[in-house]
């Protein structure tokens, strides 16, 4: 599902954010991408999504292969990724419905497809409740819960995470990754990167750990630090 | 396609409505630059039709008396081809002019009812080799029975081309200045939009919308000002054509005058010109500020 050779990333010629990474990663996986802040996880997502292209190395995505990819193609690569971030990046002047509907708007969906699938998603994410709030009136966590509902609806084949549980407290943060674990076992591939030791250590699945933008480790059910 | 016209029309409408006042500025400096525009198109028209009126290629006209006789046309017409600064001579009969007349005031029936054939004089019209001898072909032929007038037709064209000329080089600078006002405006109205709705077109191409998608909303509201702009500058011109146009054309009623045929000619110029302008500026902002 993704496979990237050889891929060095350097900023302004001269600061190394990814160095020499080769990684396999298989349709249906769950990738935990750990590493200290500065030490290249976001710059791996911002590949992955082609906001930014590589120095050097293959990067394929979903079976396309992004150094050959024109910039027009671009949005086709998006909508076979989903994106959740730290900061949820919700429009505080649309409702929780129109929030996840806008995801399907924006690239020409349907109406009749759009009221059908957004409170499926919804309900998936465990907010078909809060259909008409506003952003401002929910909780961290379900704040969250509908940006991962956005990402979802489209039924992308990977989700990619950055730091998704980055802003909650530990007991929601279980809540979110249970919901991530749930759409990983639809066959979805997620990624996700994080510092979060505690949720890493109890999931109990890959852990690829990025330090000064070299791949230092990759062990297919890991832990956050070293001798777990 | 339902959703996605609904979108862009609230888009749009959301759009106009945040920059009412750099709207409006836009298109106030938008309107004035298109009528200067216009304006400078119509004098241009007139140019044309005044050149027409007096055969632009003719620096010489010879009228002759109504009582001039048949032997005397004759030699003053071989005269006049045998001379060695003359490069064409025709003659223009009583008939011909009269027929070059009703052309020209085809629209002006009341004129037309008043002049008969036997009150326009006949003519010689003669090109020269080099235009500037005319004093020689006037010394020579002013005196020469059956010539009534001998008149450079340059002399009088010169004076009356060289004022609508200054008219049409500063109407059109003006409104060239006026439209890099207009494309600032747009560029910067984009901008501000922009930054608006930042977070909102980050999330539109994170989830796939095509730049073309993220664009269009921008691009429409520039292009509505430009229309909107172009229909008011019309509307000037038509005014102008009703008021100062149709009172000139009652002054010299000799003279053919550009009307409102004139300004519906020149309408599909400027809603092109603002339409490219708009899009273009709009399109310029979008790629430095939105990077789509």
């Amino acid at each position: 599902m993704i496979r990237l050779q050889n891929v060095t990333k350097t900023y302004k010629g001269s600061i190394v954010a990814l160095q020499d990474i080769t990684l396999d990663i298989a349709k249906g996986e769950f990738v935990f991408l750990v590493g200290s802040s500065g030490s290249g996880k976001s710059t791996f997502i911002k590949l992955l999504l082609k906001d930014e292209d590589p120095d050097r190395g293959d990067i394929h995505v979903a079976g396309k292969d992004l150094n050959r990819m024109k910039s027009w193609r671009i949005p086709q690569l998006r909508r076979e990724l989903g994106c959740v971030f730290q900061d949820f990046k919700l429009l505080e002047s649309k409702t929780v419905a129109e929030n996840v509907a806008f995801a399907l708007e924006v690239i020409g969906k349907p109406r009749h497809v759009i009221a059908r699938t957004v409170p499926d998603v919804l309900q998936l994410v465990g907010l078909a409740h809060k259909h008409d709030a506003y952003p401002h009136e929910l909780s961290g966590g379900e704040q969250q819960r509908v940006s991962i509902a956005r990402a979802f609806v489209n039924r992308p084949r990977i989700l990619l995470c950055d730091e998704p549980t980055g802003n909650l407290d530990p007991t929601t943060s279980v809540g979110i990754m249970k919901l991530l674990d749930r759409i990983n076992r639809t066959g979805t591939t997620v990624i996700m990167a994080t510092h979060d030791q505690h949720i890493v250590d109890s999931m109990r699945r890959r852990v690829v750990e990025l330090a000064d933008g070299a791949m230092v480790r990759d062990q297919t059910r890991g832990v956050y630090g070293y001798g777990g | 396609m339902g959703a996605r016209w609904r979108y862009l029309l609230a888009e749009l409408g959301i759009g106009l409505r945040r920059n009412l006042l750099m709207t409006v500025a836009t298109i106030v400096t938008f309107t004035v630059s298109l009528t200067l525009l216009g304006v400078g198109i119509m004098v241009q028209r007139q140019v044309d039709r005044v050149t027409d009126l007096f055969y632009g290629e003719v620096e010489v006209s010879i009228f002759l008396v109504d009582g001039i006789t048949e032997g005397q046309r004759v030699s003053l017409e071989s005269e006049l081809r045998e001379h060695p600064v003359v490069e064409e001579v025709m003659y223009e009969s009583k008939e011909d002019a009269y027929e070059h007349f009703q052309e020209i005031f085809a629209d002006n029936e009341s004129l037309l009812d008043s002049v008969t054939p036997e009150i326009l004089p006949a003519s010689f019209r003669v090109k020269l080799h080099d235009p500037e001898q005319f004093a020689v072909i006037e010394s020579q032929f002013a005196g020469y029975p059956g010539v009534d007038v001998v008149s450079d037709q340059r002399e009088i064209l010169d004076r009356f081309f060289a004022l609508l000329g200054a008219l049409r080089n500063g109407s059109l600078w003006i409104a060239a200045i006026q439209i890099v006002g207009a494309a600032a405006l747009i560029f910067n109205t984009v901008r501000v939009t922009a930054f608006a709705r930042r977070e909102q077109t980050g999330i539109m191409k994170l989830v796939g919308a095509t730049n073309w998608y993220i664009r269009l909303p921008f691009l429409l509201e520039g292009i509505v000002a430009g229309v909107v702009s172009a229909l008011l500058a019309v509307g000037f011109l038509t005014l102008g054509a009703f008021t100062i146009l149709q009172r000139i054309q009652e002054q010299v009623e000799f003279l053919p005058v550009v009307g409102l045929g004139d300004v519906l000619a020149v309408f599909p110029i400027l809603v092109g010109v603002a339409v490219v302008i708009a899009a273009v500026s709009a399109f310029l902002s979008l790629r430095r500020f939105l990077a789509v």
